[in-house]
């Protein structure tokens, strides 16, 4: 499949579908509804084909990796339970999870020279990580939390959760040893969830 | 490995989760996942936890052959905002079924007869189990005029209910409308469903029916929101 280069940033989207509409959408996939898929592709589509790009950093593997993803969500629509995640987080984590598969999968030396190089070149234009990190703490408990996070935990999860990178990418790009990064994000998830777990209390 | 201790489930989940694990230990964790529901919760909990993240993302619209991609791997061809009798010419088209379309055909097993007359027979539906694609379940009833309707149910094998949940029946009116919920039934082997007069006109003319799992009690949100366990299309006797 060829790059994407059509692809756009959309900018003026609709509201995120609220997720009532998306929990109907995907209970009548479940009961192998063509027309209530094809709706539910069209509302979340773009949120979803962000994250695979972030991910991947390419187009044309993000491309791949939402089809896996959205094969994965119509298949899988029946096990769905509205009352253990909201829809867009069961989806996002899909999305996520076959974008991680993508990343980690087994590959020729070569291609994991177009991996540093795609690392270093990780587009300007877009959001960096940090960037992102503000957006999202905007509101919300997890802004509340993630503040309470040393500088290095805080940019150690964002930059796992936003480029998939695992422990030993993390530590090159932090340019500290494997152990120290370990450490960072395995407390301040520790952190995290006593935060949140706290708030929500 | 035993998963015994809390701790050291939430570790593994929020590595998996944020996406910190190696292929490895990935694919040897996705196995553990599958049979162990407390890790499966570990795991639903921290997608929440740090899904805030992915929000701050600008979307992205992908390109329109990625659709194209899906519907062929899926052998969906019906646009959106086709109609249903234009669905039914379509599977009898294609009907070259690959496994994956033999899990979307189920409300196709028997083509329908157009020239029925429309008092004629008795409404049957052969609801066949997703994952194993045999019959589960059967209803049948007497369409009629006016009145309710006297559904009779019967289950097929020995199935079980987990403990805390339900089964509930779901009527698939087709076309855009939400299913509608005809009650809870139980695993008895023979049953019967009183339909009320309100519903029973649409339940004559209804695309099908399925059954899935909820927590006890029924669905809480008037959706299913469990597994589908068994689904099937009506036919006309």
């Amino acid at each position: 499949m060829s790059i994407g280069k059509k692809a756009k940033i959309a900018v003026n989207l609709p509201e995120a579908p609220a997720a009532e509409q998306l929990s109907d959408l995907l209970a009548r996939c479940a009961l192998r509804d063509q027309r209530a898929f094809a709706t539910l592709y069209q509302v979340s589509s773009a949120k979803l084909f962000a994250v695979a790009v972030r991910i991947t950093r390419r187009r044309d593997w993000a491309e791949e990796v939402l089809q896996e993803a959205f094969v994965n969500i119509w298949n899988h629509a029946a096990g769905y339970n509205s009352t253990k995640s909201a829809p867009m987080t069961w989806m996002t984590a899909i999305v996520r999870n076959r974008a991680l598969d993508w990343l980690r999968r087994p590959r020729e030396v070569e291609i994991d020279e177009e991996h540093e190089e795609l690392m270093a070149s990780i587009p300007d234009e877009s959001p960096g990580p940090e960037e992102l990190l503000r957006r999202s703490l905007e509101a919300g408990e997890l802004a509340e939390c993630m503040k309470t996070l040393t500088e290095e935990q805080q940019r150690g999860i964002t930059l796992a959760f936003f480029y998939g990178l695992s422990h030993g990418e993390l530590a090159e790009q932090m340019r500290k040893p494997l152990g120290t990064v370990k450490t960072w994000i395995r407390r301040g998830l520790d952190r995290l969830k006593s935060c949140l777990d706290e708030l929500s209390r | 490995m035993r998963f015994a201790d809390e701790k050291l489930r939430d570790k593994l989940a929020a590595g998996y989760v944020l996406g910190t694990m190696s292929a490895r230990a990935r694919r040897r964790f996705e196995i553990h996942l599958r049979s162990n529901p407390q890790l499966r919760r570990a795991v639903a909990q921290w997608e929440t936890r740090l899904s805030p993240l992915a929000d701050a993302l600008p979307a992205i619209e992908p390109p329109a052959r990625v659709w194209q991609a899906i519907k062929t791997r899926l052998q969906i061809g019906r646009p959106a905002g086709a109609r249903f009798w234009e669905s039914l010419s379509f599977w009898r088209v294609s009907s070259f079924a690959s496994a994956v379309l033999a899990l979307a055909l189920i409300f196709l097993v028997v083509a329908p007869k157009p020239e029925t007359p429309v008092d004629a027979g008795r409404m049957v539906v052969v609801m066949n189990d997703l994952a194993t694609k045999k019959p589960a379940m059967t209803a049948s009833w007497e369409p009629a005029q006016r009145g309710s309707r006297t559904l009779r149910i019967r289950v097929i094998g020995h199935a079980e209910m987990a403990p805390n949940t339900a089964w509930e029946l779901w009527m698939l009116p087709g076309g855009d409308q939400k299913p509608v919920s005809l009650g809870l039934i139980t695993t008895h082997e023979t049953q019967v469903v009183k339909i009320p007069e309100a519903l029973a006109a649409k339940l004559d003319s209804a695309r099908g029916l399925a059954m899935s799992v909820e927590p006890a009690g029924g669905s809480p949100t008037g959706v299913p929101t469990g597994p589908v366990l068994c689904a099937g299309e009506s036919i006309r006797t």
